[in-house]
């Protein structure tokens, strides 16, 4: 199975695995920092959203490490693109694209509706895939094995009820 | 310090993307089952990162020497829910938080429609938050839901 992004081979899962917990342990050891993406949400929310909540230490102390963490995000997936087979927009989505089959408007729509699920999710959890399923279970934190266990399992159930029932894929 | 905190972000990037962690197939492949390679990855990067924090932890110092202190998770209601409502976004798009970003780089032009969506659930999730305190237990406004 090849990656979208230019049919790329996919790295070996256990090297990939360990440039992640590399990544994890150098923002600890470096800079004292727990790995979170989601909360840098509402860093980005904090520019222009009044509300107590974004006024709070721990978002706007964040923003001034989080922040470039994210720009990287973006940048390290450019130079993906760039140095695997060339950069250029695509509205390619894979098995989506073939079982589902929705045109441009579409995807928009039905992403900006993922879009939200995820944002309000991770913030009402207090962490998505990062700061849960990473940090927080290599760091043997409770809440962490709680909310990874469900939001494991709501995928789990969502994603069969999607390829399975709704829109079934064809030969499997 | 920012230009640090950038490469980091430029290295997670490029290995979300290369790795399938940021690919809808191989997202889907995991929540069917049929591909296991995510399995492997989040599996990989626990088990050499438990070790990796507690020896960091033991050390006690960051490599300029500041205190290594971890603010641990608050517990209540919110992860349950939250985690819920997350699963089923994560499985639409397939993308959690970290590879929305990453698509946006890679020029997947939808991951922008997540990101949007995203910041609007978040920026209405902190507009109500004093609303969904009592019913979900979760911590003082100070405190939030925790960083992650």
């Amino acid at each position: 199975m090849t990656l979208i992004l230019n049919n790329l081979p996919p790295l070996h899962w256990a090297l990939a695995g360990l440039g992640v917990a590399g990544v994890t342990l150098a923002l600890l050891l470096i800079g004292n920092r727990r790995l979170g993406i989601s909360t840098g949400f509402e860093d980005v929310c904090s520019l222009v959203l009044p509300a107590p909540y974004f006024r709070r230490l721990a978002v706007v102390s964040g923003r001034p490490w989080r922040l470039p963490l994210l720009c990287g995000l973006v940048l390290g997936g450019f130079l993906s693109a760039v140095l695997g087979g060339g950069w250029k927009p695509t509205w390619a989505l894979g098995m989506f694209d073939t079982a589902i089959g929705l045109g441009p408007a579409g995807k928009l729509a039905w992403m900006f509706v993922a879009g939200l699920f995820i944002g309000f999710g991770t913030r009402l959890a207090g962490g998505c895939t990062s700061g849960h399923g990473i940090f927080g279970l290599a760091n043997l934190e409770r809440p962490s094995l709680i909310t990874t266990i469900t939001f494991m399992a709501a995928g789990i159930v969502t994603t069969q009820v999607v390829y399975r029932v709704i829109f079934p894929l064809t030969g499997q | 310090m920012r230009a640090v905190y950038v490469v980091l972000g430029t290295i997670f990037g490029f290995i979300l993307s290369r790795s399938g962690a940021a690919d809808y197939d191989f997202i889907q492949g995991m929540f069917l089952f049929t591909n296991l390679q995510l399995y492997g990855i989040m599996g990989a990067a626990v088990l050499v990162g438990a070790p990796g924090i507690w020896l960091i932890k033991q050390r006690g110092r960051t490599l300029a020497g500041r205190k290594i202190e971890i603010e641990l998770k608050p517990l209540h209601r919110g992860n349950i829910t939250g985690g819920v409502l997350f699963g089923i976004g994560w499985s639409l798009a397939g993308m959690c938080p970290g590879p929305i970003l990453v698509n946006i780089g890679e020029g997947k032009i939808y991951a922008l429609a997540a990101f949007a969506g995203a910041l609007a659930g978040a920026g209405v999730f902190g507009t109500v938050y004093q609303r969904l305190q009592r019913p979900f237990a979760l911590p003082a406004l100070k405190v939030g839901t925790g960083e992650g």
